[in-house]
């Protein structure tokens, strides 16, 4: 018996090491088991979701540290990136005598896409990173499995409360991030000319619509289900101990952040096809 | 414990305050759409709406009012266009108003624009149907342009023939301006207007010394005088 084990193990090595025909075919196969394994992932997420004991107290924990404690920074880079598009756009009105226009522009652009994607993008880099370092650690040092063990269920204890929360304060995030926007696109304005606020504010809302203001909240659930996932995903399986912590929370960020893209680009196909 | 009071406070405060926030600007953007206001409803057909969309405004007097509402294609050479204007209008609003689609501003978007009616005449009713005035589209201006480029190219070829005649000598303008010998006649002619001009006051001098004028004229010499006492 022992025998026969080894001649098959051997099999198995040779199979695995003998260079295969099609070229990157291990890149391939390793990104498809990817997929399978993250699909089965948001399954096992959504089934256990609806199911009790809610972790409640646990899910407002997460809110508090993803959501509370990522508002400076959110607000930081909203204020700079309302400044920074006006100070940009003007020279180009003001070529048509249209720096009028300014509010209407700078809303617009910030609220539809600017405002979501790139709060999302310091989202991803801040929250999703440390989503999957915190999972990743826990999973080496084996306190998942302890937890496992002491009869607690840790997916629902701490996938489904950290993925509910991204899921949840990033559009809160973005809608706070998009105001101090505006507030800076204000100051931006009143630079280089004079606008009364009323008037600055007046022309925002004048140009903007439903339209601008729902498919782009609504997005950004996505956006923060898509990181939460992602980062729990590559935390919960991480592996080679210690080194696996650092190649979970860079994957996370890396992966959070083209996911952002790939689903932004969905979602302005769905709007345009509907609206 | 404290401690987690504290932080679930400080984000309930949070969330408020950017909900909040989400209702206000919801609030804002509502308010434009005549949401939030009581309105009532009118409509006028065109033949031609020029890129007018749902959602455009109506202006009155030059104060947004309202938008459009619908548009309904409902033959095949007329547009009706539904609006929804804000009530507190309604009573500066007459029957005889008069709806004309403008623009707002060289580039910006189609509006529709009311023209006020008579004072006289009473209020709107909701559901009218307005009277409209057919926009002056770009097409038709250019068409226009055309037009009188092309009757402007017919007057400066004539011009150009014209001076050309006239340089030449051709016509009684053309002999005027460039013969040399109708200066000449002209000249002489006036020579012999001067001439018979000094012979017939020679004539009406020598007239006034004779019997049969001298009572006529010392009649028109004292009348003259009694005009200026």
């Amino acid at each position: 018996m022992p025998n026969n084990s080894k001649i098959r193990n051997t099999e198995i090595i040779e199979k695995v090491s003998k260079p295969s025909a099609i070229p990157y075919a291990n890149v391939i196969r390793g990104f498809f088991e990817e997929v399978t394994q993250l699909t089965r992932f948001t399954f096992r997420f959504f089934s256990e979701v609806f199911k009790p004991p809610y972790e409640f107290s646990e899910f407002l924990r997460q809110c508090y540290l993803i959501g509370y404690k990522s508002f400076p920074l959110v607000a930081i880079t909203g204020f700079i990136l309302g400044l920074v598009m006006t100070i940009q756009s003007r020279p180009t009105l003001a070529e048509f005598g249209a720096t009028s226009w300014l509010p209407a522009m700078v809303s617009v652009s910030i609220i539809r896409e600017l405002g979501p994607a790139i709060t999302s993008l310091i989202f991803a880099g801040k929250v999703g990173s440390g989503i999957g370092a915190e999972l990743a650690s826990m999973k080496v040092t084996e306190q998942i499995d302890a937890m496992e063990v002491s009869g607690m269920n840790p997916f629902k204890y701490i996938v489904i409360t950290r993925v509910l929360a991204t899921s949840l304060m990033l559009p809160v995030l973005v809608i706070a991030g998009d105001a101090i926007s505006m507030y800076g696109a204000y100051i931006g304005v009143n630079l280089q000319g004079t606008v009364s606020f009323h008037l600055f504010f007046l022309k925002v809302f004048e140009s903007l619509d439903f339209s601008d203001v729902f498919p782009a909240v609504i997005k950004t659930i996505f956006f923060g289900f898509a990181i939460g996932l992602i980062g729990c995903y590559k935390g919960y399986n991480a592996k080679n101990g210690t080194e696996g912590v650092g190649v979970a929370a860079n994957a996370a960020v890396v992966l959070g952040s083209l996911s952002i893209f790939i689903l932004d680009m969905i979602a302005v196909q769905l709007t345009s096809f509907f609206i | 414990m404290q401690n987690k009071t504290g932080n679930k406070i400080k984000l309930g405060l949070f969330v408020s305050i950017t909900v909040l926030i989400f209702i206000v600007g919801i609030y804002f953007i509502g308010q434009k759409q005549q949401l939030f206001n009581r309105t009532f409803h009118i409509s006028g057909i065109f033949k031609d709406i020029s890129g007018l969309q749902i959602g455009n405004n109506v202006r009155y007097s030059g104060i947004n009012v309202g938008i459009v509402e619908d548009i309904e294609q409902v033959t095949d050479s007329t547009v009706k266009v539904d609006m929804q204007i804000d009530e507190k209008t309604r009573k500066f609003m007459k029957k005889d108003v008069r709806a004309i689609i403008g623009s707002d501003g060289l580039m910006g978007n189609k509006i529709m624009v009311i023209m006020p009616g008579t004072i006289s005449k009473t209020e709107i009713s909701d559901n009218d149907v307005i009277q409209t005035t057919q926009p002056v589209s770009l097409d038709d201006i250019l068409v226009k342009v055309k037009i009188t480029s092309d009757h402007m190219a017919d007057i400066t070829g004539n011009l150009s023939t014209i001076t050309q005649n006239v340089s030449e000598g051709k016509g009684t303008i053309g002999k005027l301006l460039m013969d040399s010998t109708m200066a000449k006649n002209v000249g002489q002619a006036m020579v012999n207007i001067k001439q018979g001009a000094g012979g017939f006051k020679q004539n009406m001098d020598a007239a006034g010394h004779s019997f049969l004028l001298k009572g006529f004229l010392k009649k028109k010499d004292k009348d003259k005088k009694k005009d200026t006492k």
